[in-house]
């Protein structure tokens, strides 16, 4: 195995049981995987396709009906491996009665973090996740988003060299979301490893390095996003200020030349990138209406 | 009362064992390997009806590997993390209400016990400590039972088992943290308890002089105290004005000073809280033609602690004690008597059945006169044997006897002296034990005793943590909490099952006794021979087979209960409480790995 192989499955298979011991559902066929070191690695798939199995077969919370899941070089089943790892489940299974630093603690004390380390570390993450003014209180005070937040703060506890984020964005706002693509891009700057798994593909889009597509748990495609996900034959030209004139003259070229001309229009912003210039607008001047310029308002100007 | 089996000392009880019990150390060692190879056997059966039988025995092997390398990982720092949260978790699910119930319950405690009981220290403190036990106990039970599954229903359970937390390190946490809780509520409880009893029963008596009648002779005046707590105080007054007030109920009171409006007032009760150091003799009898037996006879319970002694023949249980010196007992012996009274007629159960009591030198066979003394069932007859006892010899005068000292003449030169007790009154009987005559040296602190006492419900409250954790961590919090209320139920009546197990009880086992019951057939009569008989019987088998097994590998719970030793107020021997602790860590040790079995067996996301 190469030394910089994260995690490796090999015909890696899970078959869920009854109590008598009958098979009753399939959830995972067969897996071959390899994530490499300082990849970011989206696990994509309908529900039910076998995702977050892959996920709890990593970590060890499920074990295998055949075939085997190494993490680190060791058995997913191995405890020592979790030394290493981060994990932010699907809901944010956290004890509802402690505090923010209170969990942060306690999940450090579980790493063996020594006591002058954890505070340094409980501070820098509470910071981060922007709670500091809620550090004190108990969780079950906290909105959905805020949980999220403290879930991803003790995921990042130890400094995993491997973070595993199971269905990324629940619960999250458009600006937690950026702020957690932003996390993640920057995790992977420090070379760190991120697999996720979700179904909302814009997210996976915008960061993973490559991505697995399961279905009925199976593997039905794996490679990088980019290539995936170009079109080989359509060529897509942006041009800042174009006139009328030249816009026309563009398109005669094109005539002349046999091709079809299949859109020629202005972009779209995405609504995520709206909003986010919207809040931000909001913050500068509070109190006043956003200020942000849309095509419509140049129109009208125009 | 007390006793009602031998003490042995730690090393016998753990490694040498006695006729009738194995060495702890030995029975310890063939339950885990009996359980071990149970185990090992079922999981392989399981994995081989999944996987095939090599597979399976690839798995059990792997697991055993496994298990021997991470037992021995333990980190301190996560240990006392997961301990701290379960009890933060306690804490925050309101547990200490526990001690509102508790403290409602001495608030209203006066009304049903009374305060005119014959024994009130008795009452009291098996009040107090009976309700601390079972207050601790069930809130052991509920936090330990309920716990790990809730978390692995709320799926907290991920973010715990997906850090370099062992299974091992989980349950030990659990247990740990549980214990804890149980703990501060026990010490709690006890400290309230303790306040409550020396509150309660603290009264005072007033002695009217008015009411005092004057010997003639002497010039010494009686009478008797004010009627407080139920009891009233024989009081005589000396011509000094010295005022000596008589025991009643196990305590006395001091009088100082002068008489205030006409009465004397005593000060609060004395010795009324005790734990008494017994000294034990070696116990043997003569049957009722005068020879020696090693037992007496067996009144219903062949293999009973106590065997006892007929009335009105020469049947005789005789105590030897050694090592007696005259510099620690110049006043003379302070025995104490306990003796069980078992009756053939009721005759007038208000007094006490008439036994005699000789002093016999063992070397030479020199005999005190008789002294006569009644016995009561469960009470403590102080008799103390003084220096100078009287001796007729035959050829004396009726109404002349010589003078013999205990020490001179009595005790011999080893320091040995026989106590010999004989049931005067025929067709009564006295049941006997070693326990049962001791000499009363000194008492123990009463509180430091009161605390040992209670170190048995804190062992008793371990065993429920690690049984109620062991349990949860395969079965749901339900399940959980009847299998460890099951076991304790099991091992509190340990030597019931046991006797229903080997046929020591009538009735038959558990499918013969539902018959019965539904049959209305009286437990000593035979069943009808036939199939049925014998079916019943076949189904009785496996069954009685399976309590007994059961009940050898469960702790005897009802030994943990050391609330009887307090209430009648003996010292409880360190001896007993190490052998209790040491039991107990050997219950935690095998709930430890077979928690870590089944949680490290188990898929945790299902």
């Amino acid at each position: 195995m190469a030394s910089d192989v994260v995690i490796e499955t090999r015909a890696l298979s899970k078959t869920y049981r009854d109590f008598w011991g009958r098979a009753k559902v399939r959830a995972l066929k067969s897996l071959d995987l390899e994530i490499r070191q300082g990849e970011i690695f989206g696990l994509l798939g309908p529900n039910g396709s076998g995702k977050t199995t892959t996920m709890k077969l990593l970590l060890g919370l499920l074990f295998p009906t055949s075939g085997q899941a190494l993490v680190f070089g060791r058995d997913a089943s191995d405890v020592r491996k979790n030394e290493r790892i981060g994990y932010l489940p699907e809901e944010t299974y956290l004890y509802k009665f402690l505090t923010a630093e209170e969990t942060l603690d306690f999940y450090g004390r579980l790493f063996d973090i020594p006591p002058q380390t954890r505070k340094e570390r409980i501070d820098q993450l509470i910071s981060e996740v922007g709670l500091d003014w809620a550090r004190r209180r108990q969780l079950k005070e906290y909105s959905k988003g805020m949980t999220r937040r403290i879930g991803i703060a003790q995921a990042r506890i130890n400094d995993p060299d491997l973070i595993l984020l199971d269905e990324l964005n629940s619960g999250l706002d458009p600006i937690g979301v950026r702020e957690m693509k932003d996390m993640i891009l920057a995790l992977k700057e420090a070379g760190k490893t991120v697999v996720m798994c979700s179904h909302l593909l814009a997210d996976v889009q915008d960061i993973c390095d490559r991505i697995a597509i399961l279905h009925q748990g199976e593997l039905k495609e794996l490679g990088r996003v980019e290539s995936l996900l170009r079109v080989a034959d359509e060529t897509q030209f942006r041009v800042r200020g174009m006139s009328q004139a030249c816009q026309d003259e563009v398109q005669a070229v094109i005539a002349r030349h046999e091709h079809e001309l299949v859109e020629m229009t202005n972009p779209v912003s995405t609504l995520e990138d709206l909003f986010l210039s919207i809040v931000r607008d909001s913050e500068a001047r509070p109190g006043r209406r956003a200020r942000v310029e849309t095509a419509e308002q140049s129109e009208s100007v125009n | 009362m007390v006793i009602e089996t031998d003490i042995l000392n730690f090393w016998d009880w753990l490694a040498v064992g006695s006729d009738e019990r194995a060495p702890a150390l030995l029975q310890f060692v063939v339950t885990i390997v009996v359980l071990a190879l149970v185990g090992l056997l079922f999981g392989f059966l399981i994995a081989a009806v999944r996987h095939g039988p090599i597979a399976a025995g690839d798995l059990v092997y792997r697991v055993l590997r496994r298990a021997a390398g991470e037992l021995f990982r333990i980190s301190p720092r996560r240990v006392w993390a997961l301990a701290r949260l379960s009890v933060k978790e306690s804490l925050r699910k309101s547990v200490l209400a526990s001690l509102i119930v508790f403290g409602v319950l001495l608030v209203f405690a006066p009304w049903f016990l009374g305060s005119e009981s014959r024994e009130p220290v008795k009452l009291y403190l098996s009040f107090v400590m009976t309700a601390s036990m079972y207050l601790t106990l069930l809130i052991a039970l509920l936090l330990s039972t309920f716990s790990l599954p809730a978390d692995i229903k709320s799926k907290t359970i991920y973010t715990v088992v997906t850090k370099p937390v062992g299974a091992h390190e989980i349950v030990l946490g659990r247990i740990l943290g549980f214990t804890i809780i149980g703990t501060v509520l026990l010490a709690i409880m006890g400290a309230g308890g303790y306040v409550f009893v020396i509150r309660s029963l603290r009264h005072t008596h007033t002695i009217a002089v008015a009411d005092l009648a004057e010997a003639k002779a002497s010039g010494v005046q009686r009478g008797l105290s004010s009627r407080d707590m139920g009891h009233r105080h024989e009081a005589t007054v000396d011509k000094d004005g010295h005022v000596d007030v008589q025991s009643a109920i196990g305590h006395w009171h001091d009088v100082a000073g002068e008489p205030e409006n006409g009465a004397y007032v005593t000060s609060s009760p004395a010795d009324m809280y005790r734990a008494r150091v017994p000294i034990y003799g070696k116990l043997r009898f003569k049957d009722r033609n005068g020879a020696d037996k090693d037992r007496g006879v067996s009144v219903g319970n062949e293999w009973g602690y106590r065997s006892y002694i007929d009335g009105g023949t020469s049947a005789t249980a005789i105590w030897t004690f050694d090592s007696l010196r005259e510099e620690e007992y110049p006043d003379g012996l302070p025995l104490e008597l306990s003796l069980r009274v078992f009756r053939t007629y009721k005759g007038d159960i208000e007094r006490g059945i008439l036994g005699s009591l000789v002093v016999v030198n063992p070397t030479t066979g020199l005999r005190s006169d008789i002294r006569t003394f009644r016995a009561q069932d469960f009470h403590i007859d102080e008799q103390t044997i003084p220096r100078k006892l009287p001796r007729r010899r035959q050829d004396m005068k009726p109404g002349l006897s010589e003078e013999l000292d205990l020490f001179d003449d009595l005790v011999d030169e080893e320091g040995r002296v026989e106590i010999w007790i004989q049931c005067v009154e025929p067709a009564q009987y006295f049941g006997a034990a070693q326990a049962d005559c001791y000499i009363r040296t000194r008492d123990g602190l009463f509180w430091v005793n009161y605390w040992k006492g209670l170190s048995g419900t804190w062992a008793q409250m371990v065993l429920i943590v690690c049984f109620g954790v062991m349990f949860s961590t395969f079965l749901s919090g339900p399940v959980a909490l009847f299998a460890t209320a099951g076991c304790f139920i099991l091992g509190t009546f340990r030597d019931f099952i046991i006797k229903v197990a080997t046929g020591g009880i009538e009735g038959g086992g558990p499918v013969e006794a539902m018959i019965r019951t539904f049959t209305q057939q009286n437990m000593t009569s035979e069943l009808e021979a036939g199939g049925a008989n014998a079916l019943i019987e076949t189904l009785d088998s496996p069954l009685k087979a399976l309590m007994h097994g059961l009940v050898y590998v469960l702790p005897d719970f009802s030994s943990y209960s050391q609330v009887n030793w307090v209430a009648y107020g003996y010292n409880i021997p360190w001896n007993l409480i190490a052998q209790n602790l040491m039991a107990g860590f050997a219950y935690l040790l095998g709930a430890f790995i077979a928690g870590y079995l089944f949680l490290r067996s188990g898929e945790v996301a299902k």
